[in-house]
C-alpha cells in the first residue's frame, strides 16, 4: 500500500490522499474537510480521528487556530435506540 | 480476581461457542480466536475490536433481541445469538464505491 | 406516560478514580449522590493498571475496591453499564439522558476520563490492530490475551507503562518500534525526539516505569547525545526491545494482522532503502497518547482552552473545577492527562468545591477547598508518572485566563 493511501478516518475510510485532494479544492480547516470528506463524521463521531485531521491541518498550515468550535459534537453522543430516546424526553 | 465464573453458551454466525457468564461478548470471541467482528458496511473490509471501551464503535455486531451493540461493552448471557456486523448494499448506503 | 425522572443532589458521569473520589467525599458531607459509567464495572481505567512502585507493586484494581467498597457503604448508587448521550439544564436542573432513563441534578461533576490517539500505519485497520489501551483492558481486566506475539507502535509513557504489564501478564511482544513518518506522526517519527522523551522521563527519578539498568542508561545516555549511537539492534527494556531506530512501514494481512513490514530509519526518520524485513505478529497496539474526553461539556455549553501539555482542547475550568456553566464541574484526565492519584486528589477537590456551592459545608466551605487545592499541588509534585514536563506551568495558564475571564472586578 502507498502511503497516500493511509486511512486516516477508518469509520468512513477516508484516506490521506482524499484530504490532500480536498485540501487542493479549498477545503482548509478540519470543519470543511469534515464536510468534503467525511473524515470524523462516521459512527465514532470523530472520537478516534479528529486529532488526527487537527494534526494534518495544522503540519499544512501551522499558523491555522486550534479552535474547538471547528469540529464540535452533538447529542446523542453514544448510540441509542429509538425506544430509549422515547423513554427519555430529550 | 474473577474466580468462579459460569461458563455459559452462545452462538456466533451460527458456530457454537462458549463464553463466561457476564465478560464482554468481544472478550469471548477474542478467547475463542475469532477476531473479525463486522464487515465494513460500504467496502465490506473486516473489522475487529479497536478501542475495548465503546469510545470507536468498531466492535458493533447484532445479537438477537438487542439489536446492534458495541461488543465490548455489552455482557455474556446464556444462549445469545450473535451475528457479525454486515456489509450493506450500495442501494442502502447510497454511496460510490472508487 | 411521563418517564419518571430520577433526582439527586449530584450526578457523576465517570466511575473512575476521579468520580469515585468526589463520590465517597460529596457523600461524606450528606449529598446523594448517583455515578453512571457505560463500563459494564466500576474503576474505570484503574482497573487495568498496575506498576512497581518503591519495591512494591501499586495495584490499581486495589484501589478502585477499596472506592467502590467505601461508596457503597455511604449509600452511592454506582449505575454502570449505562450510556449518558445527552445533558440539558431545565429551570435549574440538569437533566443527564442515558441508555436508561433520564436522572435530574441541580449539579454534574463530568469525570469522563480520556480517549486514545491512534498511531495510523497502512493496515491498521486490519482485525489484530487495536489501541494500546484495549490490549490492556484485553489482558488486565477481562484476561485474554490480545494475541500470541505483538508488537506496539508508538514510543510514550503510556506505551512504556502497558508494555511492561503486558510482560509481566505473560503477553509476547516482538518490541516497541517508531511510527512511520509523515504529517500524522509528527515529531513521533524521529528517533531523536523519542529518545529525548525517554531520556526526560529517567530524569523524573525515581521513575519506578523507567528506572534503566547500568548498561540500558549508559546506551541511552549515549545516544541522547548522538541519536545514531543507539543500538541498531535496540535495547531490552525489562524482557522488550525497544527499537527507537526501526519504524513500522505497514501492517500486513488478509483478514487478520499476520506480520508487520519494519525497516530501519536514519536521524530524521526516513526510511533507508533496502532494510525493509517482515516481522511475524498476529497482533498489533497502537499508541499515540491521550486527550481528554470531553464531549459532555461541549454539549452542556462550555467554553474549551486548547493546551497542548495536557492533551489539547479541554473544557475551560477554575483551579476550584467549576466550569463557567453554572452546576457543572470536572475533575480527571477530562482537565488535563495526568496520573490516576492525581485525578483522585482532583475528584476530591471537585467534591470540597461542589459542597462549598451547595451550601452543606457552612463557614468551613472556602477553607475546605483550598485545603484540597494544595494536596491536589502536592500530589502532582510528587508524582512518579508525568505524562509532560509542562504540566504545572500550563495548569497556571489556565488558571490565569479563568481569573481574568471571570473574576476581573469581584
Amino acid at each position: 500500500m502507498k502511503p497516500s493511501s493511509l486511512i486516516i478516518c477508518r469509520c468512513e475510510e477516508v484516506t490521506i490522499e482524499q484530504l490532500e485532494q480536498a485540501y487542493q479544492t479549498g477545503s482548509c480547516t478540519s470543519r470543511q474537510l469534515k464536510m468534503k470528506t467525511r473524515a470524523s463524521m462516521g459512527a465514532c463521531q470523530g472520537r478516534v480521528c479528529r486529532q488526527l485531521v487537527d494534526a494534518w491541518v495544522h503540519d499544512k498550515d501551522p499558523d491555522s487556530p486550534h479552535d474547538a468550535e471547528l469540529l464540535s459534537y452533538r447529542p446523542p453522543i453514544r448510540p441509542i435506540t429509538f425506544g430509549q430516546l422515547a423513554k427519555g424526553e430529550l | 480476581m474473577k474466580s468462579n465464573r459460569d461458563t455459559v453458551s452462545f452462538t456466533f454466525n451460527g458456530k457454537p461457542l462458549t463464553g463466561y457468564r457476564g465478560e464482554p461478548i468481544a472478550a469471548a470471541l477474542l478467547a475463542a480466536g475469532i477476531r473479525t467482528l463486522r464487515k465494513h458496511e460500504e467496502s465490506g473490509n473486516p473489522r475487529g475490536l479497536y478501542c475495548a471501551i465503546g469510545h470507536c464503535m468498531e466492535c458493533r455486531l447484532s445479537v438477537q433481541g438487542k439489536g446492534i451493540v458495541r461488543s465490548c461493552l455489552t455482557p455474556l448471557e446464556d444462549g445469545m445469538t450473535v451475528l457479525e456486523g454486515q456489509q450493506l448494499a450500495n442501494e442502502i448506503t447510497g454511496r460510490k464505491l472508487p | 406516560m411521563k418517564p419518571k425522572l430520577q433526582q439527586t443532589d449530584l450526578i457523576i458521569v465517570g466511575a473512575g478514580p476521579a468520580g469515585l473520589s468526589a463520590a465517597t467525599a460529596a457523600a461524606d458531607n450528606g449529598l446523594s449522590v448517583t455515578v453512571i459509567d457505560e463500563f459494564p464495572e466500576p474503576g474505570g481505567r484503574m482497573l487495568g493498571q498496575f506498576h512497581e512502585e518503591q519495591g512494591h507493586w501499586w495495584v490499581g484494581k486495589r484501589i478502585a475496591d477499596e472506592l467502590i467498597e467505601k461508596n457503597r457503604a455511604q449509600g452511592v448508587s454506582i449505575r454502570c453499564g449505562v450510556s449518558v448521550y445527552g445533558m440539558l439544564k431545565v429551570d435549574q436542573l440538569w437533566e443527564v439522558s442515558t441508555s436508561h432513563g433520564t436522572w435530574t441534578a441541580p449539579r454534574v461533576l463530568l469525570a469522563t476520563g480520556a480517549a486514545e490517539i491512534p498511531m495510523p500505519t497502512c493496515g491498521w485497520t486490519l482485525p489484530g490492530v487495536m489501541s494500546i489501551g484495549a490490549a490492556q483492558v484485553m489482558t488486565n481486566v477481562h484476561y485474554v490475551k490480545p494475541g500470541k506475539r505483538g508488537l506496539i507502535i508508538g514510543v510514550n509513557v503510556l506505551a512504556m507503562a502497558i508494555a511492561r504489564e503486558l510482560s509481566v501478564s505473560g503477553v509476547m511482544l516482538a518490541g516497541i518500534v517508531l511510527p512511520p513518518g509523515g504529517p500524522l506522526a509528527g515529531k513521533a517519527a524521529l528517533p531523536r525526539n523519542n529518545l529525548q522523551v525517554l531520556m526526560g522521563l529517567s530524569h523524573l527519578a525515581p521513575s519506578p516505569i523507567l528506572r534503566f539498568g547500568g548498561k540500558i542508561a549508559y546506551a541511552l545516555g549515549m545516544a541522547g547525545i548522538v541519536s545514531s549511537l543507539f543500538p541498531r539492534r535496540g535495547i531490552k527494556l525489562w524482557d522488550i526491545p525497544l527499537k527507537l531506530r526501526t519504524a513500522a512501514v505497514s501492517i500486513n494481512g488478509t483478514d487478520r494482522v499476520e506480520s508487520v513490514t519494519l525497516a530501519d530509519v536514519n536521524a530524521k526518520g526516513e526510511i533507508i532503502a533496502g532494510s525493509e524485513r517482515e516481522e511475524a505478529v498476529d497482533f498489533v497496539a497502537l499508541a499515540g497518547g491521550l486527550y481528554p474526553l470531553a464531549e459532555l461539556a461541549s454539549v452542556a455549553g462550555c467554553p474549551f482552552i486548547y493546551t497542548p501539555e495536557l492533551g489539547g482542547h479541554l473544557p475551560l475550568h477554575s483551579e476550584r473545577m467549576q466550569t463557567p456553566v453554572e452546576g457543572l464541574y470536572v475533575a480527571g484526565n477530562i482537565t488535563g492527562v495526568e496520573s490516576a492519584l492525581v485525578a483522585m486528589a482532583q475528584g476530591q477537590l471537585a467534591a470540597a468545591s461542589i459542597c462549598s456551592d451547595a451550601g452543606v459545608l457552612g463557614e468551613d466551605g472556602d477553607r475546605k477547598v483550598v485545603e484540597a487545592i494544595g494536596e491536589v499541588q502536592r500530589v502532582r509534585a510528587s508524582a512518579l508518572i508525568q505524562f509532560h514536563p509542562g504540566i504545572p506551568e500550563a495548569r497556571r495558564k489556565i488558571y490565569r485566563m479563568w481569573q481574568q475571564t471571570y473574576e476581573a472586578g469581584v
